[in-house]
């Protein structure tokens, strides 16, 4: 479910940014202020390496041929309390992206709040705990973990059309995009929430301390209504994220096919709006307006086009090589 | 089961070549760090027809990468993995996209096939990217530098001790996945049923792992506040670097 | 160098893993803490780093462990964990050992020649780039003790040094002690290695110092041993 940078515009990865950072800091300055930070430091960074190597381990699953591994959220929040789970997670997928390529670091902004933010600080709170208040039973933790999970990974995949809409780069139409992520997301869900529910269970019996002081974070509850500042938060998201995406250049190509499908031709946004505004600025800083496709088709100024962009791949690649045979040489050259 | 262990030795292939020496290597860690941000907006902010600008953005990992002495083909590699996704979004286009946008002789090329190809390039460029800048600085100081973006300290400390905890957990995954398949002939991941027991005595293990580790790290100072200060100040050489990349991209980016 | 006056420490539920201890230790000298699994000997040593909160006063050279200067005995004090695993968390051999100077504010330059320095005086310098990963228990151990070695203490603590260990690497890590000028605490089970690297041998039990004597005679006693909670040299059944 991670998403990418190639598929987010700069804004609404920007957008995205920010809130996680805003709820990083707002996290760690909580934990801080709780003093838990000595504490909680070293069971934090333990529990991201575990999320880290459990995400390798995959179970089978009987009848299906195939097999399931976690993300780890619901299961974090579970065992360590829901923002130390958040930061948690979101160590794991800078790592993640810094090391292995999973998701960009543009798109970290919005894979932190898919996958770290809705399950830790929006489902936890908001149904893993209340489920839990009137005593903790085995079959209440599955239940919730199950729940939980599948809720959860259904609003990442929906945050997961929503940014990619709102950027604009994918064609894909809303409704088919939408029938296409949810299904799949619901099976990843529930095996997600099987193996969340064993694992909380498991851990409950052996070191019942840990899930029942995450339950029971009076002191986190109380003081600050975090259901109040986790909707906040959400609609800040999407208000910034939706603004500043129709303000930027995101606007006119995002909407272009539907423009096309409302007004039967996409002449029509060409003549004046942002579309036209945006339009001139580029044509008047452009040197060469023909020179890429977005801005004209012109065959002959095509060919022209290509053939100039391969040869710059192709002076890029030469260059690289000299560079490396010349290193080559020294190196010999040294013995 | 190889699988496992492989994707930590990748970790520590980027954190081997980090500790290179080359005219890269050497440059402030600041400055790549800026650099890396600034060029990813910029192929970012590449609109989906335009294909064709992006085409000078690759002298920067193809040159730096050579003058890093790092394996370019590694990098390459390695970014590959963030395709599948943008795969999967760029043949959408090409299905929904059939807009002919440019005639070639006979040849057609519909806004699909241009926007999808400008997907998968933009993504090969920014996660490269990033790989270059994780190849090309150590970790310590990576984190070192978000510290002084006022990154709250407690996040840094646990960016750098999850990265620390990984092979340990690791390591102790593959043991029980290994005790797992020896004891369960053919079988090659743990029946579902067995999820709970087996990750939750993992995290149990981790738990009382976590505390160990933490008591080493305090027996040699960790917890008394000094820090290694990397606060060395950029040179001559680090504003020359930055402008030797960013005025080109963002040129590129803006008025080609 | 360490003196150890009515030292206590409780567990959590109340119980004593600790219990009045007192013991004195001079400089460049090596006593081994030998006793039964459980009997107090890692207690004793982490509360010495300051790490288990504790009863009681502890001096290390000259200083008397308290809040305000836990940083300044760390310095001095280096802790070979029992477990090399937990000693070297760090992407590099060479990291890990730069680790503990790091943290001491020390530049680079002079890390560099101090890990340099510290490998080729243990051997092991053909690790420095590897990770903890791929590394033998024997190479693990050597590892760990360099880590140790580069924040250059004055005394040094060792919890079961000797655990994992072939015997000729055992041998090896003999010879180093022995050859080191640190004062050194040692906890361990391996009572012939204790006979050869620390002159004299305490038994702890129950918390408690049962005895202490010279190694060449303690470790021998079988009546005093037998007491203590565990078999001494050469005693067959």
């Amino acid at each position: 479910m991670h998403m990418a940078d190639a598929l987010l515009s700069p804004a609404v990865g920007g957008a995205m940014w920010a809130v996680s950072a805003g709820a990083t800091v707002y996290a760690t300055k909580k934990i801080t202020d709780m003093d838990l930070s000595q504490k909680k430091l070293p069971v934090m960074a333990v529990a991201g390496a575990f999320v880290f190597a459990a995400q390798m381990i995959n179970f089978t699953i009987p009848g299906t041929g195939s097999s399931g591994h976690i993300c780890g959220g619901i299961m974090l929040a579970a065992l360590l309390g829901e923002l130390p789970a958040f930061l948690t997670l979101a160590s794991v997928l800078i790592i993640q992206c810094l090391f292995f390529a999973d998701g960009g670091l543009l798109a970290l902004g919005a894979n932190i709040f898919n996958m770290g933010f809705i399950p830790c600080l929006i489902m936890y709170p908001l149904i893993f705990r209340p489920l839990m208040k009137k005593g903790i039973s085995k079959a209440k933790l599955a239940g919730a973990s199950i729940l939980c999970c599948v809720l959860g990974l259904q609003l990442g995949a929906f945050g997961v059309v929503l940014e990619t809409l709102a950027s604009g780069i994918t064609e894909l139409p809303f409704g088919t995009f939408v029938a296409m992520m949810q299904p799949i997301h619901l099976a990843i869900g529930f095996v997600e929430g099987l193996i969340t529910a064993a694992v909380v269970v498991f851990v409950w019996q052996v070191r019942p301390e840990l899930v029942e002081s995450s339950v029971h974070k009076e002191k986190v509850s109380e003081n600050l209504s975090l259901g109040k500042v986790t909707v906040i938060f959400a609609v800040l998201s999407a208000v910034v994220a939706g603004g500043l995406s129709l303000l930027a250049s995101a606007f006119p190509d995002g909407l272009e096919w539907s423009m096309e499908k409302v007004a039967g031709t996409t002449e029509l946004e060409a003549s004046g709006g942002v579309y036209g505004f945006v339009e001139k600025i580029q044509n008047t800083l452009s040197f060469m307006p023909d020179y890429d496709f977005a801005a004209g088709t012109g065959s002959g100024t095509s060919v022209a086009g290509i053939v100039g962009a391969l040869l710059t791949c192709a002076l890029a690649l030469l260059t690289g090589f000299i560079i490396t045979q010349m290193k080559k040489k020294n190196v010999d050259g040294g013995h | 089961m190889a699988d496992i262990r492989n994707k930590i030795s990748k970790v520590y292939s980027f954190e081997q070549m980090s500790r290179g020496n080359s005219i890269i290597h050497r440059v402030h860690p600041m400055a790549k760090i800026i650099v890396t941000v600034i060029y990813i907006l910029c192929v970012a902010m590449h609109t989906k027809y335009r294909l064709l600008s992006l085409s000078p953005l690759l002298f920067y990992p193809v040159v730096v990468t050579a003058l890093a002495e790092i394996p370019g083909r590694k990098i390459f590699a390695q970014s590959l993995v963030a395709l599948p996704f943008c795969l999967f979004a760029g043949i959408s286009n090409i299905i929904f996209d059939k807009k002919i946008l440019v005639t070639i002789g006979v040849v057609a090329i519909s806004g699909g096939v241009i926007s999808s190809l400008a997907i998968i390039a933009r993504c090969l460029l920014c996660v490269s990217a990033v790989l270059i800048l994780v190849a090309t600085t150590p970790f310590a100081k990576l984190t070192a530098q978000l510290v002084r973006m006022h990154v709250p300290v407690l996040f840094v400390r646990l960016i750098e001790m999850v990265y620390r905890y990984l092979g340990v957990l690791v390591e102790e995954a593959y043991t029980m996945i290994m005790a797992y398949r020896l004891r369960s002939p053919g079988a090659k991941w743990p029946h579902i049923k067995d999820a709970g027991s087996f990750l939750g005595q993992l995290f149990v293990r981790s738990m009382n792992r976590a505390e160990r580790v933490y008591q080493a790290m305090v027996c040699r100072g960790y917890e008394s506040g000094i820090y290694a200060n990397q606060n060395e100040k950029m040179k001559l050489s680090d504003y020359l670097f930055m402008m030797i990349v960013i005025v080109p991209t963002v040129f590129v980016t803006l008025f080609i | 160098m360490l003196n150890i006056n009515n030292l206590s420490v409780s567990y959590p539920d109340g119980n004593k893993a600790v219990d009045d201890i007192s013991l004195n230790l001079e400089e460049g000298k090596h006593l081994a803490l030998v006793g039964a699994n459980g009997a107090g000997k890692t207690s004793l040593l982490l509360s010495v780093m300051g790490i288990l909160s504790f009863e009681g006063e502890i001096i290390v050279d000259g200083i008397r462990l308290s809040k305000d200067n836990i940083a300044e005995v760390r310095k001095r004090t280096g802790f070979l964990f029992q477990n090399p695993d937990d000693q070297l968390f760090m992407p590099s051999i060479y990291d890990d050992i730069a680790f503990g100077p790091r943290n001491m504010g020390i530049d680079e330059e002079t890390i560099k020649y101090r890990v340099d320095d510290r490998l080729k005086l243990l051997g092991i310098e053909q690790l420095k780039d590897k990770t903890a990963l791929t590394l033998s228990g024997g190479e693990k151990r050597m590892a760990a003790l360099a880590t140790v070695l580069a924040m250059k203490p004055s005394l040094m603590l060792l919890d079961e040094p000797t655990a994992f260990l072939d015997p000729k690497v055992r041998r090896k890590l003999i010879n180093i002690l022995k050859s080191l000028p640190h004062t050194m605490l040692i906890a361990t089970h391996d009572l012939t290695f204790a006979k050869e690297v620390c002159d004299e041998s305490v038994i702890i039990k129950e918390g408690k110092v049962f005895a202490r004597g010279k190694s060449s005679e303690l470790l021998y006693d079988e009546k005093l041993m037998d007491e203590g909670g565990i078999e001494a040299i050469g005693v067959e059944r």
